[in-house]
């Protein structure tokens, strides 16, 4: 039963690789490899270290707060990067006489798409470990696997409860934006704790007490230590392990608890309290506000824009992480160059903006139909040119893109980080111009890399991981332009200069948004039976986010 | 009138590998005509209405609407036409209103004009719930709104892919008579469905396709040849070679 649930997943996804060509395979190809690399020389890292003998003080202390990490990374990673992996569609499955325990050993095994690195590192300590003579070299083989698998069982149970936990909390209507916004700023907080004054000195003392705190044998992560290190950690191994399969029991029936709570859980009444839309005439003004220099169908589509992604949860939540997360994510460097005076604190309110301009891509311009799903359609069967229906949706993501910058340029001022007139000018041109070139790329992935996006669900698309690799690689050369003008303004300290390099770089972005709307129309028209036949795609037994 | 006919198909051709899916198919419909285009599952109505529509390019053959050639003016053809396809073309976070409005817009309607006729259809179809959005509609209401929507810009032809799926009885009988109410005043009907009673009860011509080939075509009676029922002609038609076997484990 198990296994036919998964065949049926391969196979749709399977089939699914073959419709998106050889170029799609390979691309995924390249951003595994650059990704999984990564981890794998970390990995590669942990086992020189954790192997070396003459470290042998270093490692007791430092093994339980690296495995602390390693479960920090573990549960928290999936919401911080908001993919959240893989998941069974229990809807599609309820209706089978599948035993609720076996839906569950899937749901666990699942967990293992979100945690591939995190199985790297501990692989990677475990055989460093194994090879050191300091902790007894390979005579301790049982002990240290034993101690791996549970610490790993224990994570995969309680992200699997976790996941479930969270994803009911996405659905519930007003408070979903604010969970997802409170855990990815968890995920952030630290950093600027960090590098204020004062929490720079309270993060030091915390951090001196990471060491011993995480080392007490009755944490998850200490007696996977104790258990790694043997009897040279001061505390039996048999006495930690036993402490730690207490901890995997308890993760075991919290993971399970909220699987069937959620099994339990009516998405539909939770959503459905979303779904009405409110007579709002003061919002009905704003959406019509285009009319008044766009005429139809463009002006048509850009109104429907503006209302379609306004009432998009997931769009919301982007949206409101462009200038929160952003902010926080680059405050930190802000208020360290404040006294060096880094290229970030003298362009901080650029770095925020081209930062959420990164952000809103993948709900706005590089996958510009992902949210019409099959209706994409309408664009290809009313009589206009599609070339107007990319326009007009990047007239919208624009308009979001300014609304954005404005939103950043009063956070800042309400944060008092001195920022000028000038700054936020000047802002409004460089992210004008940055953005010529990604809504050029965005054209042309929309067209060529579709994929339906669930308007509902708040974290971020399995599907479009690709894209995202995709935007994410060519980001730098899109970009470059603009880092040129401000590399001339750094070099000469010459005004004059830095406008006439912007000028260039909008009239080159101008030239290669109009040659990246030529060939997205050429492929539009080429790959039209594709593109709707990749929107309109439903999902196997489970869903990837 | 115009002479030429509403549909003109020659030697129409779509190919998937070495799978034909539309074999040389060569189809008229006159104009004022409400013509059923019926076949088993998988038999190629889809992918003609979509070839027709320009969704999907022909490998071969051509394709001639109201007297235009496809794709030579498909902007002037698509103006014309009114489409319910079998997959949803509602974008959900709109309401009814918005949905119908957007449309008429997309057609070349002015804003005024659009949101006047998106509320009278939005009355005629029984759909004037205002502020709720199509992603809570049910899927007869979602038919309803596709065929409202097919309507706004009055077109000359219309192309339909099952458009009583999943409608209620009551529904069904008020689409059906906008529909014979669009024939009397000139317009074409091209559709699809597999309620062979509705295809019966409404069509003047009708055409059988089946692995990718028309294998009858004629007016009604023609068909039917004056004792059998259209199920009857359709069965012997396309399933005539197929027995029944029982399997003994469902005995």
């Amino acid at each position: 039963m198990i296994r036919a649930i998964l065949r049926a997943q391969w196979r749709s996804m399977h089939i699914f690789r073959l419709s998106s060509g050889r170029r799609g395979a390979v691309f995924s190809v390249i951003i595994a490899v650059l990704w999984y690399g990564f981890w794998t020389a970390l990995a590669a890292v942990a086992e020189q270290l954790t192997a070396a003998p003459q470290l042998r003080a270093q490692i007791k202390s430092w093994l339980p707060a690296g495995l602390l990490g390693v479960c920090a990374y573990w549960q928290l990673a999936p919401l911080a990067s908001a993919t959240m992996g893989a998941s069974l569609d229990l809807r599609k499955l309820l209706v089978y006489p599948v035993p609720r325990r076996s839906l569950f050993l899937v749901e666990i095994l699942l967990r293992i798409t979100t945690c591939a690195e995190s199985l790297l590192l501990l692989a990677g300590a475990a055989i460093g470990l194994l090879r050191n003579p300091a902790f007894g070299g390979w005579r301790a083989f049982a002990r240290v696997p034993l101690a791996v698998i549970l610490f790993a069982a224990f994570n995969l149970m309680l992200a699997a409860g976790l996941r479930n936990l969270i994803e009911r909390l996405l659905s519930r209507k007003g408070i979903r934006e604010a969970i997802a916004l409170l855990l990815m700023l968890v995920g952030v907080l630290p950093r600027l704790l960090m590098v204020t004054s004062f929490g720079g000195a309270l993060w030091a003392r915390r951090l001196e007490s990471v060491f011993p705190t995480a080392a007490n044998p009755f944490w998850p992560w200490g007696a996977a230590a104790h258990c790694m290190l043997g009897l040279s950690a001061g505390v039996p191994p048999m006495a930690a392990v036993a402490v730690l399969a207490v901890w995997a029991a308890a993760a075991y029936l919290f993971g399970r608890w909220q699987f069937m709570r959620g099994l339990r859980f009516d998405f539909q009444e939770a959503q459905a309290t979303v779904a009405s839309a409110k007579a709002r005439p003061f919002a009905e003004r704003l959406y019509r506000l285009p009319a008044l220099f766009l005429p139809d169908p463009l002006c048509a589509i850009v109104e429907k824009e503006l209302r379609s992604l306004v009432r998009t949860p997931r769009f919301r939540l982007v949206f409101v992480m462009g200038f929160s997360f952003g902010l926080v994510v680059w405050l930190p460097m802000m208020l360290r160059g404040r006294v060096t005076h880094s290229a970030v604190s003298g362009n901080f309110l650029t770095v925020v903006s081209v930062y959420a301009l990164f952000l809103l891509a993948q709900v706005t311009y590089s996958n510009a139909f992902g949210f019409d799903g099959s209706a994409a359609q309408l664009y290809f069967l009313a009589p206009l040119a599609i070339s107007r229906a990319l326009a007009a949706k990047n007239i919208a993501a624009a308009i979001f893109i300014f609304l954005e910058v404005a939103a950043i340029a009063s956070a800042c001022s309400l944060l008092r980080l001195g920022i000028s007139p000038g700054q936020i000018a000047e802002t409004f041109v460089v992210t004008a111009i940055a953005a010529l070139y990604l809504l050029g790329v965005g054209n042309l992935s929309s067209v060529n890399y579709p994929r339906p996006m669930n308007a509902q669900r708040v974290s971020g698309g399995g599907g479009g991981g690709r894209a995202q690799g995709v935007l994410f690689l060519l980001y730098p050369f899109a970009l470059l332009p603009v880092f040129l003008a401000y590399l001339a303004r750094y070099a000469l300290d010459n005004q004059v200069v830095f406008w006439g390099a912007l000028v260039c770089a909008a009239a080159l972005g101008v030239a290669i948004y109009w040659m990246a709307m030529e060939s997205a129309v050429a492929a539009a028209r080429n790959r039209r039976e594709s593109i709707l036949a990749e929107l309109s795609r439903g999902e196997g037994p489970m869903v990837t986010e | 009138m115009p002479d030429t006919p509403a549909i003109a198909v020659h030697d129409l051709c779509k190919l998937y590998g070495d799978k034909a899916a539309v074999d040389s198919l060569d189809l008229t419909v006159p104009r004022g005509c409400f013509f059923g285009f019926l076949g088993p599952n998988g038999a190629g109505k889809s992918t003609t209405i979509r070839m027709l529509t320009g969704l999907v390019p022909p490998s071969s053959g051509s394709i001639e609407l109201l007297g235009m050639r496809l794709p030579d003016r498909e902007l002037e053809i698509k103006r014309r036409v009114g489409l319910v396809p079998d997959e949803s073309l509602l974008f959900d976070r709109l309401t009814g209103a918005e949905f119908l409005e957007f449309v008429g817009r997309m057609y070349g309607l002015a804003r005024a004009v659009a949101v006047e006729r998106a509320q009278s259809l939005l009355d005629l179809f029984e759909l004037s719930e205002k502020r709720k959005f199509i992603a809570e509609y049910s899927k007869g209401m979602r038919k309803r709104l596709a065929m409202a929507a097919s309507l706004i810009h009055h077109p000359d032809l219309f192309l339909m892919d099952e458009p009583f799926e999943g409608v209620d009885a009551v529904g069904a009988r008020l689409m059906k008579e906008i529909l014979l109410d669009q024939v009397r005043r000139g317009a074409t009907i091209f559709l699809t469905s597999h309620v062979l009673e509705v295809v019966e009860r409404l069509c003047d011509r009708v055409a059988i396709i089946d692995k990718g080939r028309i294998v009858r075509e004629g007016s009604m009676a023609e068909l039917r040849g004056g004792t059998e029922s259209l199920e009857d002609v359709f069965v012997r038609v396309v399933g005539a070679a197929r027995e029944f076997h029982e399997l003994e484990w469902l005995k």
